[in-house]
């Protein structure tokens, strides 16, 4: 990336409208940046002329406790909100990783899921309102402070994902939930022989986790015996009579699938659970390119092992995770250095995505990510997608070319 | 012209031109518009897409059309045009139960969708009290809700994935969990303006191993929907959390005999489904709050028969008001439900100073407002004494923070009224995905959008 002219970190949304309608007037391309925890993610912009901090607007702007609502400007990081939450004794389950720079508008605008949306649902649906400035400097407010609202276009939830193509966004109004009073975290091996039987019985738990995983590698970032094995880490949310019985629940369920001992952390469980999350994006530097993959629950499996083969096939070291309960794949290749990864990543790239056309990159720092197929695929509506980003940004004056199809 | 080339792409058994088989097609829940030019009935996604290229050739405009339940006049066409009704494309196509998710086509009706899947220990959360009728496509258009969208969520939340015909016949899908821009977002909630959904990924749950019913009385409407507020502000988001005024109960009552006390101001109806381990806790804490708020009863429905009647009751609320009012007339609003009983009391205002009857049944831990105002069509003085409570209503929600429509949609009743919430910058943001969808404004026209005269009022049911 090259030296950039301009910072910019507009402090009002009015500020923030001039800032952009003056650029777009004067055709100067813009970066837009959060707390830059998912940077990994897109392509790099193809222009660059402005780079432009949503830091300047984090403010809470309304907190109604007792609607269960919170309005907070797109530059709050996750973390201020979620202890000014936590402190009520609310939450959002957005579940992004490295909370304490990661911002609201930022874990939006990127779309991120995280694995509790299985119980939750997806944090777009937690949008119940938003402040966007287009391109041309325009304000538009959509939804509000309800939690229903089917008033016009529900153009809030287009933002979330839009990688802010569309527009900035200055204010997001959320509907919270009231945090559950307790919350356990299960570690354990998970020898190879017990690993399809473990994943089968952690799905059909009557009292489902609030996540489960499987995790090959990740072995300082992850809490787990260190050792040639995979482990898999639970997470329990509820009450302390639920969590009882799921416990026992559990306990008996990977017994019967062979799993052996699994040890419980009840102080610091969400600090557990949150430690599986950083390492979605946790990066080796310049030596490792992290890829992120949806699916069914009941395909993770089969294809994380042709993940892992192929990645062997091409001498990487392969590290995954897989969301039990979502079905997604983390999957993390690398090398002794950068030019080692750099001398395979792109066949391997290739490889990947003739049998997982829709593989992402989310993180990974090495300079041969410009020529990965970042975002997979194109989806089928990509021209769709294209003319909205023409209505929205004729002159294409927003992060121009990290979208997907080079939007 | 337009027949013949209709009759060419479906057959004649699929196309009505007839006045007389035209005229059903001209109505919604809400109010009726013009005739349609032409009614077709597809049996596939190819035959929607012929449609629709028949249609624009012929310049005629495209209304989807599922049950016609609809409370806002969404499916009414308003110039004439063509009406898609899916009434035979209304298969579960398929079912997988071990990813909780099923392919269905846009004419099946809501509640055979989670009365196929009960067997399969699942169901499709959304439940619009009209679920008996209405349609997975229409509750797709409206984004609908329904009592337990307080915490499943409404339509949105369940949708996954839909397949959909264009403004010029081109068929597209989008899913949610495609890279790029959240189509699937945008069209749910769009009512038929974006595009055609003609099937839908959605999304089922498993069913509740537990499901308490309670019902609680109150002496006045103030004091029960303080109850609610307190409910909510107390982190207690029970699985439903509706609410009835005595003119409602006790209509109820007289038509269902569904088990509710008709000598109270209000009631509430609570349920809470999830895990046995979690009911008694949860019951202490929501019996705990409404008698602080000075309930005059609480009680829990024991049988499932029970709780059957107690939702058949409420489900069946605006029908049993025909024994009140010839005609009524649903509002639909939304505010923050720490401002339920100031909202309710605007309610009230406006109904008596316009001497109208007014029952409210409604989604009350959502904010969510259904006054019912009672009158008789033939009355003309009536009829604009409805009307104008119903734009006070409105005003009320406003200015409460809250908003016209919760889940009913905007359709044609309420597109003027979008000024009120909206300003010109928030409304031609929204116009620039239609553009996109729609340039030719050749789908489901007039709708949602104010007409351009700023005439701000609600048009007369």
């Amino acid at each position: 990336m090259r030296t950039v002219a301009e910072r910019t970190a507009p402090e009002s949304v009015e500020a923030l409208s001039e800032v952009l309608a003056r650029c777009d007037r004067e055709r100067r391309k813009i970066l837009i940046v959060g707390g830059n925890t998912l940077n990994g993610m897109g392509f790099p912009p193809e222009q660059l002329d402005v780079t432009l901090l949503t830091s300047g607007l984090a403010a809470i702007v309304a907190y109604e406790r007792s609607d269960l609502t919170i309005a907070a400007q797109a530059g709050a990081t996750i973390q201020m909100v979620g202890a000014l939450l936590a402190a009520n004794g609310q939450f959002v389950p957005f579940d992004a990783p490295r909370p304490q720079y990661a911002t609201l508008g930022g874990t939006l605008a990127a779309g991120w899921l995280g694995p509790r949306r299985h119980l939750y649902g997806r944090p777009r649906d937690y949008v119940l309102g938003s402040t966007i400035v287009l391109a041309d400097g325009t304000i538009a407010r959509a939804g509000g402070m309800v939690v229903k609202n089917v008033a016009g276009y529900d153009m809030s939830r287009l933002y979330v994902g839009s990688f802010g193509t569309l527009g900035v966004l200055a204010q997001v109004n959320l509907k919270t939930l009231a945090r559950h009073p307790c919350a356990r975290v299960f570690l354990a091996p998970l020898p190879e022989r017990t690993r399809t039987r473990a994943c089968h019985q952690l799905e059909a738990l009557a009292i489902r986790p609030a996540a489960a995983f499987w995790i090959e590698g990740f072995h300082n970032a992850v809490d787990g015996e260190a050792g040639p094995e995979g482990r898999v880490v639970v997470m329990l949310e509820g009450s302390e009579a639920l969590l009882e019985r799921a416990t026992r629940d559990l306990r008996s369920a990977l017994g019967r699938a062979g799993v052996p001992e699994t040890r419980i952390v009840d102080a610091g469980a969400r600090e557990s659970f949150e430690r599986v999350i950083d390492s979605y994006i946790a990066s080796l530097g310049e030596r490792s390119v992290t890829y992120r993959l949806y699916g069914m629950p009941d395909e993770s499996e089969r294809r994380v092992l042709a993940l892992q083969e192929l990645a062997q096939r091409f001498l990487l070291r392969a590290e995954s995770i897989v969301d039990v309960m979502n079905g997604d794949i983390v999957l993390r290749v690398s090398d002794l250095d950068a030019h080692a990864l750099g001398a395979k990543i792109e066949a391997f790239d290739d490889a990947l995505h003739e049998g997982e056309p829709q593989a992402q990159v989310v993180a990974g720092e090495h300079p041969h990510r410009v020529y990965l197929r970042v975002w997979g695929a194109p989806p089928s509506s990509i021209e769709r997608m294209r003319a909205l980003k023409a209505r929205f940004d004729p002159n294409g004056t927003l992060n121009p070319g990290r979208f997907v199809g080079g939007i | 012209m337009l027949k013949e080339r209709l009759i060419d792409a479906l057959g004649s058994d699929a196309v009505k031109t007839a006045p007389e088989d035209l005229a059903v097609y001209a109505f919604d829940a809400y109010t009726d518009g013009r005739l349609p030019t032409a009614v077709v009935l597809p049996a596939s996604t190819r035959d929607v897409s012929a449609v629709v290229k028949v249609a624009r050739a012929c310049g005629e405009p495209i209304i989807a059309r599922g049950a016609g339940t609809g409370l806002c006049g969404g499916a009414v066409p308003i110039i004439g045009g063509v009406v898609i009704s899916f009434a035979r494309m209304n298969r579960i196509l398929s079912l997988d139960a071990h990813n909780y998710r099923a392919h269905v086509q846009p004419g099946l009706i809501n509640l055979d969708l989670s009365n196929h899947v009960a067997s399969d220990g699942l169901f499709y959360a959304p439940d619009p009290a009209s679920q008996k009728i209405s349609t997975i496509g229409g509750n797709i258009a409206t984004n609908a809700g329904g009592p337990h969208c307080l915490s499943y969520g409404t339509t949105v939340n369940h949708v996954l994935a839909l397949e959909v015909v264009d403004d010029r016949g081109e068929v597209f899908t989008t899913s949610c969990d495609d890279p790029g821009y959240d189509l699937t977002a945008a069209l749910v909630g769009s009512e038929g303006t974006l595009g055609i959904v003609t099937s839908a990924w959605v999304r089922l749950m498993r069913l509740p191993e537990a499901v308490r019913v309670w019902v609680a009385a109150f002496g006045d409407i103030d004091a029960a929907s303080a109850a609610v507020s307190a409910i909510i502000a107390g982190g207690i988001v029970p699985t439903a959390l509706e609410m009835m005024d005595a003119v409602i109960t006790q209509a109820v009552e007289a038509a269902f005999h569904a088990g509710y006390p008709t000598d109270a101001a209000a009631v509430l109806l609570i349920e809470n489904a999830g895990f046995e381990d979690d009911m008694a806790t949860c019951e202490s804490a929501i019996a705990a709050i409404v008698k602080e708020h000075g309930a005059l009863s609480w009680r829990a429905a024991h049988t499932a028969e029970e709780r059957a009647a107690l939702w058949a009751g409420r489900k069946g609320a605006a029908g049993a008001t025909g024994r009140i009012a010839p005609n009524y007339y649903t509002q639909d609003l939304c505010v923050p439900r720490s401002k339920l009983p100031q909202a309710l009391r605007a309610v009230e205002e406006a109904a008596s100073a316009h001497r109208i009857t007014v029952g409210n049944v409604f989604h009350a831990g959502d904010g969510n407002l259904h006054p019912l105002l009672m009158y008789d069509k033939r009355r003309r003085d009536q009829v604009g004494a409805v009307v104008e409570t119903g734009n006070a209503i409105l005003r009320s929600a406003i200015d409460l923070g809250g908003t016209i429509s919760g889940e009913h949609g905007v359709g044609w009743e309420k597109r003027e009224a979008m000024t009120r919430v909206y300003s010109t910058a928030d409304l031609a943001t929204m116009a620039r995905v239609r553009d996109v969808f729609d340039p030719q404004r050749a789908l489901n026209p007039e709708k949602i959008f104010p007409s351009g005269a700023r005439c701000a009022e609600v048009t007369p049911p």
